[in-house]
């Protein structure tokens, strides 16, 4: 058993509680469920022995108090990314605090730790696009044309995600979304494919339908606020994504008379 | 079942793991991982296939599918002591009705408001039938592990 303080002074108090909150933090931005940031910072209240500790998570910010509001925090969580190898790698942090296995330094230094875990390399992160992209083309009942052109399209969507990181997230959904529809217009006048099949295929890296998902999620479990944020966030990635396809679906039909279908 | 239909099958099997396994590395999932997400996946995916192809819709075909699939993932946050997110946000990929909120919202800048109407409905329904049926599997009590009260 590591040791830890069965009565923190305040000085501690205030250091668990900040602890506290950059896991809940960290849980927040990568993607774990709005619950499991509450649960997992309430059960690393008990293990360090903070006492008195309520804390309220929405989507986008962390509330919590400990020691009959003698300390009480908020944090802003604007910007979500998915990164669950952090997300595991808080839970197993908490796991082993509950266990009694770490110390307060221990703990923090482990936690730093895992906020730095990179994502996967950019190579890696293309590849995988490209591959998602003409599989879920198969899926959704492509042939191996469509394929290869959702494959093109999901090559050139996840370069320019990865080389335009800094754009502001709805205008990189809004012409990713343009640029995955050129790349399967000109891939498909070469293959004779359908373009429809290839541009959803490719779509499926900016869809935010695990979001809305996760969104009806918190409905169903009773974060009504958490899961509207969520669900208005959905909505209007989708409408990026519906702009971005229609603007070059149109400007393809005003140029060369031709429909896609 | 025909022969057909059984390597139509094995083949939405593959698919699907492979890309669970695409849409797992974009989100960073810890290496240990990568199979038992594909596997996930793969399972949701095979449930959901079969489930239509016996003739049931598509909104209870993808209630079907997540039961099994969230109660594979739980046996692998149980086993490989990771959080039960990694295996669901990934194994839902791809069930989820992206495809259905970008028609809704395609329709309703094509001023299609039959089909968009349409389209949202079937969305909402979707992705509620998987909204319940994870939250079905993760309200069944599982035999506790050994160490101390987590969540898995």
């Amino acid at each position: 058993m590591a040791d830890i303080n069965l009565h923190p002074d305040s000085e501690e108090r205030r250091r668990i509680m900040d602890f506290i909150m950059a896991a809940g933090q960290t849980l927040l931005e990568n993607g774990a469920e709005v619950f499991r940031a509450e649960q997992t910072m309430q059960i690393m209240a008990r293990s360090l022995h903070l006492r008195e500790f309520h804390v309220y998570v929405l989507t986008n910010g962390i509330f919590a108090s400990a020691g009959t509001a003698e300390i009480s925090e908020v944090r802003n969580v604007p910007s979500r990314t998915v990164h669950l190898g952090r997300v595991a790698a808080v839970n197993e942090l908490s796991r082993e605090l509950a266990e009694g296995r770490l110390t307060l330094p221990a703990a923090e230094r482990r936690l730093a730790a895992a906020r730095r875990i990179p994502f996967p390399k950019g190579r890696v992160r293309v590849l995988s696009g490209t591959v998602g992209s003409a599989v879920f083309a198969l899926m959704f009942g492509g042939g191996a044309p469509e394929a290869l052109a959702a494959a093109a399209a999901g090559c050139a969507c996840s370069l320019y995600l990865w080389r335009c990181a800094a754009l502001p997230a709805l205008l990189q959904k809004l012409s990713g979304a343009a640029l995955i529809t050129v790349v399967c217009i000109l891939a498909c006048g070469v293959l004779s494919a359908s373009v429809n099949h290839a541009v959803i295929g490719a779509l499926m890296i900016l869809t935010p339908g695990v979001a809305f998902t996760m969104s009806i999620r918190d409905f169903v479990k009773g974060d009504y606020l958490s899961g509207t944020i969520r669900l208005i966030d959905a909505v209007l990635v989708a409408a990026c994504l519906a702009c971005g396809t229609g603007l070059v679906l149109r400007g393809y039909t005003l140029l060369t008379g031709v429909t896609v279908a | 079942m025909t022969a057909a239909q059984i390597i139509e099958l094995a083949r939405q099997l593959l698919l699907g793991g492979v890309g669970t396994l695409c849409f797992g590395i974009l989100f960073a999932i810890p290496r240990k991982c990568y199979l038992a997400c594909a596997a996930t996946g793969a399972v949701g995916w095979l449930a959901y296939q079969l489930a239509v192809m016996l003739g049931v819709g598509a909104v209870t075909a993808n209630l079907l599918a997540a039961i099994p699939l969230t109660l594979l993932a739980r046996v692998f946050a149980i086993g490989l002591k990771a959080p039960v997110t990694v295996f669901l946000l990934s194994g839902i990929f791809p069930l989820v009705p992206g495809a259905g909120i970008y028609y809704t919202a395609y329709y309703f800048i094509q001023n299609d408001n039959a089909q968009m109407a349409a389209s949202a409905a079937d969305t909402v329904k979707i992705a509620a039938a998987l909204a319940i049926g994870i939250s079905l599997v993760l309200g069944l009590p599982m035999p506790k592990p050994k160490r101390p009260p987590k969540q898995n």
